[in-house]
């Protein structure tokens, strides 16, 4: 009894194995994307944006791996990739140093390496691709100084409050994006007023607000790290009935995420954090087709606004 | 006269309220074993337990060859030549004889970091000779848990010598050990005796107070009563002094023969059978047979893996829907196939093993009597409180358990008390059929006497038992016909009157009912589960 | 033993102390006398909710003597299930609600089964359900929130109205004084309670969990009160997924990632035994009150990420070891 029991389970997990295995034909060339976490919405859709780009091209197939954020693993992944014989390598490390020595094997073998989002060190790669998430923040910054001076109780003089919700210090997204909203804050008649991690989590992020609306009795602006703890802290704004008063702003600008909280009215904005997809999946087919390319691209990213949303949003300058 | 080994004097102990020692003396010589005795409860074990540094508040003096200490550790009691052999065996199963021996201790070089494996099989080799314990090297090196207990048992005895202890304190070493084992412990105590070691021996075996017993101990409700040279003090006075009242007869006979002999058995059982777990092993028990009228108390004897136990178990339904041949209660016909099935045909089990499938520790009185009734407290799936209480308290009146309140966990009751809420447990199912396996195993002489008094007054009220017991006394006097099971089947049947110990014991050892040996003998390994071979006499 | 002595004693009173603790920080630390407004513990109490919710299926799992290590992830399978149906399948509330409560009784017995019928170690079930529900989250979501933005084939975005009983759970009542879900947390609680302490099978969870063999020997129905542990366990994690959809307005594939531990936990410091057999209800009601103050004290004093955690260890560390001294 429980012998069959177990050799049914097992048959059914090959059988699921073999359809999420199946190749498809026909392509010229094999991509290799190793992706490190598709724990996080943003790099769902990177890899959206990847495939819905390769997907114009027949001539490329793109197989894709995940390495549910174990560096170790996406070592493994890269080294099965080589020894698969992929045309090319579009990698978006967990993390610089262990992931540097695979990345740079398969590149001495002779294998063009596209590195996406992190980076890895040195030089024996053939791009970077990247967005800059100091100059994100600093964007955030510009557009929350521009937007808080419109406010009657700053143009008398008194000084704009605002609660920063930090992705995690510990990490550097989380740094930059909170160095460069510093940055242009510097001088400007703010003062912050609360701030805390939240983990990059909506729930998290509620929380905290909810701390801060205990503690604070005037906010002006709500910065957070990500367009979900915008949204968390909107909700538990709502929540206390002082969600009218204040300011919400959000980075990552994702189409299903941020753009939306703009459209509904939830956030007054959301600054884009670029996949590179696109990006990632247009270069491989230049180095694949012998066209040399920049070592290093740094990705342009866009404001969506409540007036802008609609049209695709503004690119920073 | 030198001063004794170790000399106690007005020795007290309190947990919370609860005095559970007074102004307990008593001196161990060297080279006498000094049995403690008294009912359960009456303080035994914690003053062992202070001797063992476990319970280091005390009141009074504990002094060693004349010499005032007080242990705060068992560590300290060890360091001062004093061993413990507690009821629960203190070896890890899964470690070697070798290992265990001097765990804690081991032979140790490079300021005790690195484990030195030859000296330490050295030391046990020695140490298994000085006890005439027949151990090889090999041996050593296999884990404890391959071991019968009876070995456990004097591997235990083994590592308390081999910490050079001159006094040695045993609660009930003997209670799960055969008659031969039993012969090897007692021997080994003998051994000890002539190197000059005392030995203090808690026990609830008459037999065995009068085969080791030097002198004699008796505490009751935490006070001394008694001591005395084992010669001096014959049964009845111990049994006075350990229940403090004159038990004029200590089981007394069954008054007058079952009723009705000719009504419609209780329980008809026909060529029944329980497989062994093992299919390559031959079953369990084959053609088993039985008529239990009401009023009956049938007897079930047998050695060790005999298949008595699996009988009761197979009959209820402990093993699923998986024995063979015909059941009936009551004419009705009946098929095991699940101990709650079981309970509503009228069925109840009590096991050998209180501790272990019998109570849930944890759990109120209250809660463990409604246990296997629940649905008659619970009307609709929820409980009644009232109504659960109220029935378990007359339970527990009716059997006189000694209990502060009926919401204390039956964990802290006392061996006979909690006996008695285990029968009360069954009881409240309102069986027909009672089957009991050793319901006086570590029960104390005066709940033993209610026990046994409780079972005749089942009887005459109607129901059907079968009992399996170890103690032959029991056995004898309870039993209206004894059956006796060797190797899965019958061997004998004996009735009142025409049982007695040298019969069952050579149906048991397959010699059938007096006739020439069935079978081959036993191996030697397959000892008795049963009695010491010297039961006292019967009338 | 004095009177005060047993009092002190008792597992009830014990984990009093210990939230009596945490309570004595929250006056010291107060935040400039943030914690003395209700408002600060009526977010305390819908913050707590969901993670309390999943304690009560835990406590009815440990009092049976295993563990449920699949609370976190049947949460976000059913949190995904609710939006789908709910949010983009537009059925009624009624029918939505009912199809995640069965959903999640269903994983739930199913790690039951595992445990009871095929003997394998709760942990072991239990971990496999935890993997196994959090890939059919992703598998039903695809990997994304299933929110309001439903994307055609196409890659553009239509937008859906946010469903009656989202806002209906995620508000507040009787003057905006307490949340709804925390009312659906004390529901819950209240629905355990009943089961441990006024039902047989309540009797049946705990004789499994204090001797299973004496259990099954007294005619208890052991494999059923397992099954019904984990299967309520289940359906409370999928009550707890509904009240976190609620939340979030979004059905989050990664939702109650890690939460099976923080109810592990609330459990346990609130002094039931890890061992079963013993405990209940109200010692769990007092475990969240203790864990959701000791987050909200520190989080309203904006306590840094790195030092809430080394905090919350020590904290938690301190708080026990008050229970035991007075064990004694």
């Amino acid at each position: 009894m429980k012998k069959r029991t177990g050799l049914l389970l097992l048959a059914g997990a090959v059988a699921l194995t073999a359809r999420a295995a199946a190749p498809k034909h026909g392509a010229q060339w094999v991509i290799g994307m190793s992706q490190c976490n598709l724990g996080e919405p943003w790099r769902v859709q990177m890899n959206a944006d990847i495939r819905r780009a390769a997907e114009a091209h027949p001539e490329i197939r793109v197989i894709f791996k995940d390495a549910q954020n174990d560096t170790l693993a996406q070592r493994a992944q890269i080294e099965e990739f080589v020894n698969a014989d992929v045309d090319l390598l579009i990698v978006s490390p967990k993390e610089a140093a262990p992931l540097t020595p695979p990345v740079a094997e398969a590149f001495q073998k002779g294998i063009p390496v596209v590195v996406l989002d992190r980076r890895v060190l040195g030089e024996e790669f053939t791009e970077f691709i990247g967005a800059d998430n100091r100059r994100i923040g600093r964007a955030a910054g510009a557009w929350a100084m521009r937007r808080l001076a419109e406010l009657p109780a700053v143009k008398a003089g008194g000084k704009a409050r605002i609660v920063e919700l930090k992705g995690l210090m510990t990490s550097t997204p989380g740094q930059d994006r909170d160095a460069g909203f510093r940055e242009a804050l510097k001088g400007q008649p703010v003062e912050i007023v609360f701030e805390a991690d939240m983990k990059w989590l909506e729930p998290q992020a509620r929380k905290e607000m909810e701390s801060a609306l205990a503690v604070a009795p005037q906010i002006d602006l709500v910065y957070a790290h990500n367009d979900p703890g915008a949204h968390g802290a909107y909700l538990a704004a709502k929540a206390a009935g002082r969600e009218a008063g204040i300011i919400f702003i959000g980075i990552d600008g994702l189409p299903q995420e941020g753009q939306v909280y703009v459209r509904q009215g939830l956030l007054e904005a959301s600054f884009e954090y670029p996949t590179g997809g696109r990006e990632a999946v247009e270069n491989a087919l230049k180095v694949l087709r012998g066209e040399s390319v920049a070592k290093e691209v740094t990705l342009r990213s866009r404001v969506f606004t409540r007036a802008n949303v609609a049209a695709g949003g503004e690119w920073l300058p | 006269m030198p001063p004794p080994l170790l000399h106690l004097s007005a020795i007290g102990k309190s947990f919370g309220p609860n005095r559970v020692l007074d102004g307990v003396s008593l001196d161990l010589r060297a080279g006498e074993v000094h049995v403690l005795a008294g009912e359960n409860g009456a303080g035994k074990s914690t003053l062992i337990k202070i001797l063992a540094g476990i319970h280091a508040d005390y009141d009074g003096r504990v002094e060693l060859a004349g010499r005032a200490v007080r242990f705060a550790t068992p560590l300290a009691a060890n360091r001062a030549g004093i061993a413990v052999i507690h009821q629960e065996l203190s070896l890890v199963d899964t470690m070697s004889v070798a290992d265990n021996l001097f765990l804690g201790r081991e032979p140790a070089r490079i300021g005790g970091w690195w484990l030195d494996r030859p000296a330490q099989r050295r030391r046990a080799l020695e140490l298994c000779r000085q006890l005439d314990l027949e151990l090889s090297a090999e041996d050593l090196a296999r884990p404890v848990g391959d071991f019968p207990l009876s070995a456990k048992n004097r591997i235990e005895i083994a590592k308390a010598l081999s910490q050079e202890a001159r006094i040695l304190a045993m609660d009930e070493p003997t209670s799960a050990l055969n008659g031969p084992e039993v012969k090897r412990l007692f021997a080994l105590m003998e051994t000890l005796k002539r190197q000059g070691c005392g030995i203090l021996y808690i026990t609830h075996r008459m037999e065995e107070i009068y085969r080791v017993a030097d002198r004699i101990t008796v505490l009751r409700d935490g006070r001394w009563v008694g001591t005395a040279r084992a010669a001096d003090c014959p049964e009845p006075r111990l049994i006075q002094w350990m229940i403090g009242r004159e038990l004029a007869d200590y089981i007394p006979p069954r008054s007058g023969p079952a009723r009705g002999g000719e009504q419609r058995p209780r329980l008809a059982v026909r060529g029944f059978g329980v497989p062994s777990p093992d299919p390559a092993r031959p079953a369990a028990v084959r053609g088993f047979s039985v008529e239990v009228r009401p009023g009956e108390i049938v007897g079930l004897a047998g050695l060790q893996g005999a298949g008595c136990s699996e009988l009761f178990q197979g009959l209820f339904g402990a093993y699923g829907r998986v024995c063979t041949g015909e059941v009936w209660i009551d004419g009705e016909p009946f098929v095991p196939s699940d101990p709650r099935h079981s309970i509503r045909r009228g069925l109840a089990y009590l096991t050998a093993d209180r501790k272990g499938s019998g109570l849930v520790a944890g759990m109120s009185v209250a809660a463990n009597i409604s246990l296997a009734s629940l649905p008659r407290v619970s009307p609709a799936g929820v409980l009644r409180a009232g109504v659960e209480r109220e029935r378990a308290g007359r339970q527990a009146t009716a059997l006189d358990v000694r209990l502060a309140s009926l919401d204390q966990a039956v964990g802290t009751l006392s061996g006979g008390n909690q006996q008695k809420v285990v029968l009360a447990k069954w009881l409240e199912t309102e069986p027909r059929v009672l089957l009991l396996e050793e319901p006086t195993r570590g029960v104390d002489v005066g709940a033993k006497h209610e026990i046994y008094a409780l079972m005749r007054r089942w009887a005459a009220d109607g129901m059907a038992l079968l009992l399996i017991s170890t103690e032959m006394p029991e056995l004898l006097r309870l039993s209206d016909r004894i059956l006796v099971l060797h190797r899965g089947g019958i061997t004998g049947s004996f009735g009142r009157g025409e049982a007695t110990p040298e019969k069952i014991l050579a149906a048991a050892m397959g010699a059938a009912a007096g006739r020439p040996e069935a079978g081959p003998p036993p191996p030697a390994a397959d000892a008795l589960r049963v009695w010491p071979l010297a039961c006292p006499a019967f009338p | 033993m004095s009177t005060a002595r047993r009092w002190f004693e008792h597992s009830g009173t014990r984990a009093l102390l210990a939230l009596g603790f945490v309570l004595a920080l929250g006056l010291v630390f107060n935040a400039g006398g943030a914690f003395f407004h209700w408002s600060t513990h009526r977010d305390m109490l819908r913050q707590v909710s969901v993670d309390g919710i999943l304690a009560c299926g835990m406590t009815l799992v440990i009092v049976t003597g295993g563990i449920d290590l699949a609370v976190g992830s049947i949460l976000g399978l059913c949190a995904v299930l609710f939006a789908l149906v709910s949010l983009h399948g537009g059925y009624a509330a009624p029918v939505a609600i009912g199809a995640v409560l069965l959903a999640g009784a269903g994983a739930g017995l199913l790690s039951g089964g595992l445990v009871a019928r095929f003997r394998i170690q709760p942990f072991i079930a239990t971990l496999a359900m935890m993997v196994f529900a959090r890939g059919a989250a992703k598998w039903l979501s695809g990997g994304e929130k299933i929110s309001q933005a439903v994307q055609a084939p196409d890659g553009s975005f239509a937008y859906v109205k946010l469903p009656a009983i989202f806002r209906a759970i995620d508000a507040r009542v009787w003057g905006g004084n307490i949340a709804v879900v925390t009312l659906i947390f004390l529901a819950c609680a209240a629905v355990t309670w009943l089961v441990l302490a006024r039902l047989r099978y309540g009797r049946y969870l705990y004789a499994t969990g204090g001797n299973e063999e004496a259990a099954r020997l007294s005619g208890v129905p052991v494999l059923r009160a397992k099954l019904l542990a984990y299967g309520l366990s289940g359906a409370f994690s999928a009550v707890a997924g509904i009240c976190q959809a609620a939340q979030e307005q979004q059905g989050d594939p990664e939702a109650g990632a890690g939460y099976e531990l923080t109810a592990i936990a609330i459990v346990v410091l609130g002094g039931n035994s890890l061992m079963g057999g013993r405990g209940g209800m109200g010692l769990t009601l007092l475990g969240a009150m203790t864990i959701g103050y000791l987050e909200k004290i520190l989080s309203i004093n904006a306590v840094g990420d790195s030092s809430r955690l080394m905090l919350t260890g020590l904290i938690v560390v301190a708080a026990v070891l008050l229970q035991r001294r007075r064990a004694g």
